[in-house]
């Protein structure tokens, strides 16, 4: 199966860091469901044209980590993963992307308070307009 | 990818000397179940590393040991069954044979010889047994060479230059017969070529030779994260420098630096984050940060190695 992995080399974060994260987000988000058996070590490394070693420092990190499991001889499965911690990262993601959003405001030199309110504003605005599409 | 304990080729100050060139001395180690890509210029010493490991270069100084057996006159050759060799070039007085004699005088050789195996391979790159090797394309001569060479699923592989002359489409297949053969783990190749992209593609490791010199052995992922160019311009607010070019020399794991034009400078670096904070700490502006090229990587490594001469 194709894993929708994508490597950004203008990134400054290392290869192996990109993929782990970028997996460790496909299974936690639920989109590789638990018993899905990943590619082989080899045959991921040629899709993202990285090592082999990479590869295998991403899966043995994850499987350190409970989210995959390998049988020997059979390959390596998705492995059950609990609801707690699936939540956890789901208000991690969101957390993320808020502290990009503060980052560049801050960058830009917005007071906290001007911030609350384009928070508050934009938060209106999306929700008035997903009550109109469902209405 | 077992963790083995015994590497594959392992060279202890290995020389070679011909009447022009001296190969060495060389010390290395290169790691079973992975795929090493040998990148230098022609003449680097490429092919005579590979002839060393065949027995067919002999050592005039230092110790060799391919697969766990040495190699030195009169030792025991029986490791070269366990080897697959394709070289650089065709070998002339074999131009006669059809590509299916080649193979059955192979077969004699290899006790791990498959002519199932052998037959899945002309199929996959599409090659006709039954033509005279003089007669093929370039191409089509060296796929069908490739097939005879992993037939007996070598425990090493060795392929001097393996795509010169394959269109796209043979090497892609090429890619993909490497990918699989290295896929239960415990394979080694050990892959000449002047194809960056082949290396992007199917290395671990790489070597850099230059000059019959190893300039560096590295693992691939590592050196593409830890290489980087900088582009660094003077802050408008910072002191004026009066020589910043001193000053960036002074640049954490600098390689080299040009300038890419007024007060604009091109930095390569093998520590890129310290570099950074250096820049920044003395009042240069990042303009951008990229990884390197495997070439201008080895553009760094010779220039290196021929200031120190």
């Amino acid at each position: 199966m194709r894993i929708p992995i994508r490597i950004d080399e203008h990134r400054p974060e290392p290869l192996y860091h990109q993929i782990e994260s970028q997996l460790r987000g496909l299974i936690l988000g639920g989109q590789l469901a638990e018993g899905v058996l990943l590619p082989s070590i080899r045959e991921l490394a040629a899709s993202l044209k990285c090592s082999a070693i990479t590869v295998r420092r991403v899966y043995q990190d994850l499987e350190s980590e409970g989210l995959i499991r390998t049988r020997q001889g059979q390959g390596t499965y998705v492995a059950r993963v609990e609801a707690e911690a699936r939540e956890g990262h789901r208000v991690e993601r969101v957390a993320e992307a808020f502290e990009r959003a503060v980052e560049t405001g801050l960058q830009l030199g917005c007071t906290p308070a001007e911030m609350e309110q384009i928070f508050r504003g934009i938060l209106r605005k999306i929700s008035d307009r997903r009550k109109e599409e469902t209405t | 990818m077992t963790e083995s304990a015994v590497p594959a080729v392992s060279l202890r100050h290995a020389t070679v000397r011909r009447e022009s060139f001296t190969f060495g001395p060389v010390s290395l180690d290169i790691p079973q179940g992975f795929v090493t890509a040998v990148v230098g210029a022609n003449g680097s010493g490429k092919s005579t590393l590979f002839r060393l490991l065949l027995g067919l270069a002999p050592l005039a100084e230092g110790e060799a040991e391919v697969l766990g057996q040495p190699v030195a006159p009169g030792a025991d050759e029986r490791y070269k069954a366990r080897v697959g060799f394709l070289a650089e070039l065709p070998h002339a007085y074999e131009g006669g044979m059809t590509a299916e004699e080649k193979a059955r005088f192979a077969s004699q050789w290899y006790p791990g010889w498959s002519w199932e195996r052998y037959a899945k391979l002309m199929r996959a790159f599409q090659a006709d047994a039954g033509i005279k090797l003089r007669r093929m394309s370039k191409g089509m001569r060296r796929k069908s060479e490739l097939a005879v060479a992993m037939a007996h699923d070598p425990e090493l592989l060795i392929l001097d230059e393996p795509s010169s002359g394959l269109d796209p489409f043979a090497w892609k297949t090429l890619l993909e017969e490497l990918n699989r053969y290295m896929e239960r783990g415990d394979r080694t190749l050990l892959i000449a070529t002047h194809v960056t992209e082949e290396v992007k593609r199917i290395a671990d490791y790489i070597l850099f030779m230059h000059q019959g010199k190893a300039l560096g052995f590295y693992e691939k992922d590592r050196l593409y994260d830890g290489w980087r160019v900088l582009v660094v311009q003077r802050r408008t607010d910072a002191e004026p420098q009066a020589a910043p070019a001193a000053e960036l020399r002074r640049v954490p794991g600098l390689q080299g630096m040009a300038e890419a034009g007024p007060g604009l400078f091109r930095l390569e670096t093998n520590a890129p984050e310290e570099a950074e904070e250096a820049c920044r700490a003395w009042g240069w502006n990042i303009l951008a940060m990229q990884r390197m090229e495997l070439e201008e990587v080895l553009g760094c490594l010779i220039r290196k190695e021929e200031e120190t001469r």
